[in-house]
């Protein structure tokens, strides 16, 4: 317990750390350092793409699959590293 | 003659077909006009009903015969009454002019086309098409559109179906507003906003579907196992992520500049420091080593920590050099100080730690554990003294952990049971002198000899096998105990196996041969403590030294014998106490608190 928060923020204080933030397999955030609105909207959004990827790979080949996601965008990169039942999402701007 | 009346007959018989040609044509121009009042009254904005074409044929008619017709009818069509139609008709094109004098449907039909210019009936195709698409798209096209055109979408949003019933399509002729659209300056509409809080509501409904977890549930999901599991693996593929600086996006053909690559025409330079806030701070280095199958793992070991006695005693951490994260991979620790670290060499999960209190212990990377996975118990047939120095020898079928401890005891053990060892060997010398070792080395690949280097600062070579097991031969030279010793390590077509080298308190660091009795040569360029030597694993001639002043050498003997070929001083020259190689050539020392990294070009 208290490992999973000095973790965090150890991530957290990452030079361009953003925001970390952790789900279940649904999409439920169940530790995050984002506001709320801010947490279940990419939750919710980041855990579906996470879930269509998975599926794409496995498509490709079923004895295959997803193990991190890299999102690069102009503003943010976001870094998901999905499991059966977690993800661990960080988002981070690279250019500072 | 005949030829004339027959021309006349043809004559007669071409204007009888120019005449059927103009009828047919006149009734090909009858139909478009009806055709095109079908859609006058929907485009004539009625209120509610949908006029058929007899009602608008009559209705027409009543303009036509009573300037006073319904006011929304004049309103509709300027040419209400007669005579700003004849108007009109001058200014009219000459087909629509042919075509209001043609019959007496054509005036009505005239009327019509009045309607017809004021909206064309493109803008009824434009309509459907777009609401025949769903309604996102159909938002982005109609950025700049109309605002009944707009709220038409709205509508359509609303009703979340994507296309249209008939009802709506005339529902939107005859709001009217679409009147008013001509006047009106265009509403850039706030689409994006709708589709957000659709969105929004799409979200919601997840939401519904799945309540949120509340506090108790995080929390026990972040109790579990499971859970555990996977964030300490996942935090660690992130943190490595993280703390790469490779930027893939260079543009080498925009960008000339690099000035990282500017050559500071230093040989050696410090290029890393490793360095944990909560485990490093205020402990000493006793250990160093790296691991076999993943070279850029490192384990260093830990004296206690004064100031923080609440915590471990012995501490182990594993860096990892190749990615820039500045956290330990892992961390280990025991009850007692760890005085030597080792990577069982061939169990590249396995780390073994020589404790201050003659136990060895034993983790493993492989459980998410800290504490040691196994122990050797302490016991009179083991160490019972401070374990100074590890090592494992042998080959991937038969190795052997040896420890050796300042009592002169030589264990060698199996890693897979750390009950007792395998073997104890007392060293003496001379049948009583106990040979208190600080330092122990194998020559490469040999499993049977070895060289101890002892507190009194004579150094020792012995067998571990054979009928005359123990210490073989005493080598005197240094003057106070030796800290390091090291045998030749490079391969080569030439045999320097007989060689070693070790480092002293007495300031020096001296080159052996087994062979002979006295130092070969002596290498005096320290100002302190020489606290650890290390020989090139890929140079035969290189080897490296560190003192209690923070000076790092580097010896080249086949350049000189009398001064290093490069040497640094560690800023703030804290004592450096353990050097390494890498075998790629990268050169570790290690001082007080810190594990740093040379590059030697």
């Amino acid at each position: 317990m208290a490992d999973v928060e000095e973790t965090i923020k150890r991530i957290q204080s990452q030079k361009g750390v953003v925001g970390v933030i952790v789900m279940d397999s649904e999409g439920r955030p169940v530790r995050s350092t984002l506001d709320q609105e801010t947490t279940t909207q990419h939750a919710a959004l980041l855990q579906q793409l996470s879930d269509k990827a998975k599926n794409v790979i496995r498509e490709l080949d079923p004895s295959n699959d997803l193990t991190f996601l890299r999102l690069r965008s102009k503003k943010h990169e976001i870094m998901i590293a999905p499991d059966k039942d977690y993800l661990l999402v960080v988002i981070q701007n690279p250019t500072t | 003659m005949a030829t004339a009346d027959e021309r006349k007959l043809e004559l007669e018989r071409k204007k009888q077909r120019l005449a059927e040609i103009r009828e047919e044509k006149k009734k090909r121009e009858d139909e478009k006009r009806r055709k095109l009042l079908e859609h006058k009254p929907g485009a004539a904005g009625e209120p509610s009903t949908m006029p058929t074409q007899e009602e608008v044929e009559r209705i027409l008619q009543d303009v036509g015969i009573s300037p006073q017709a319904e006011p929304l009818e004049a309103g509709n069509s300027l040419g209400a009454d007669g005579t700003p139609v004849k108007a009109r008709d001058r200014t009219a094109s000459p087909a629509a002019r042919s075509l209001f004098t043609g019959s007496a449907r054509v005036q009505h039909l005239s009327k019509a086309e009045t309607t017809q210019v004021n909206f064309a009936p493109r803008d009824n195709v434009s309509y459907s098409k777009t609401t025949q698409t769903d309604v996102e798209t159909a938002g982005r096209e109609f950025v700049q559109g109309s605002l009944e055109l707009w709220e038409d979408d709205m509508e359509t949003a609303m009703g979340g179906d994507g296309g249209l019933v008939g009802d709506e399509v005339f529902n939107f002729d005859e709001s009217p507003t679409h009147q008013l659209a001509g006047l009106l300056p265009h509403i850039t509409p706030f689409k994006p906003a709708e589709v957000a809080s659709s969105d929004q509501q799409k979200g919601e409904d997840r939401k519904k579907q799945l309540p949120d977890l509340s506090e108790e549930e995080k929390a026990q999901i972040i109790g579990t196992r499971d859970f555990q599991t996977f964030f300490d693996r996942a935090s660690r593929v992130i943190e490595r992520a993280l703390t790469e600086q490779v930027d893939i996006f260079v543009d080498y053909s925009r960008d000339g500049t690099d000035k990282d690559r500017m050559d500071t025409g230093l040989k050696l330079s410090l290029s890393r420091t490793f360095f944990d806030e909560k485990w490093s701070t205020g402990r000493c280095v006793t250990g160093l080593d790296f691991c076999v199958q993943h070279p850029e793992l490192i384990a260093t070991a830990y004296n206690n920590n004064e100031s923080a006695p609440n915590e471990p005693d012995g501490v182990v951490l594993i860096w990892n050099s190749k990615f820039k994260k500045t956290t330990p991979e892992y961390i280990f620790h025991s009850q007692s100080r760890i005085t030597s670290v080792a990577f069982a060499k061939f169990h590249p999960n396995l780390v073994m730690g020589g404790s201050y209190s003659g136990q060895i212990c034993m983790w493993d990377n492989r459980l998410n554990k800290k504490t040691p996975v196994n122990k050797s118990p302490l016991s009179t047939t083991a160490h019972t003294h401070p374990i100074y120095s590890l090592t494992v020898v042998g080959t991937q079928n038969a190795h052997n952990l040896i420890s050796v401890s300042t009592d002169g005891r030589l264990c060698s053990w199996s890693i897979d049971n750390l009950n007792q060892p395998q073997e104890a060997i007392d060293l003496t010398w001379k049948g009583s002198k106990q040979v208190a070792s600080t330092c122990l080395s194998f020559p490469l690949n040999d499993v049977n000899n070895f060289v101890v280097g002892g507190e009194e600062g004579t150094v020792y070579t012995g067998c571990r096998h054979g009928s005359k097991a123990g210490v073989v031969e005493a080598y005197d030279g240094h003057y106070a105990p030796i800290s390091g010793v090291d045998c030749h390590q490079a391969v080569g077509p030439v045999d320097f196996s007989q060689l070693f080298l070790t480092s002293s308190f007495d300031w020096t660091v001296k080159l052996w041969s087994t062979k002979e009795a006295k130092p070969l040569c002596s290498f005096e360029n320290h100002n302190d403590y020489v606290l650890d030597v290390a020989w090139s694993p890929a140079h035969p001639a290189l080897f490296a030294c560190v003192d209690g002043q923070g000076k790092l050498d580097v010896w080249n003997m086949n350049e000189d014998a009398e001064s290093p070929a490069a040497s640094l001083v560690v800023e703030g020259s804290p004592a450096l106490n353990k050097v390494m190689w890498m075998a790629n050539g990268i050169l570790y020392s290690v001082c007080k608190v810190v594990l740093k990294e040379y590059p030697l070009s």
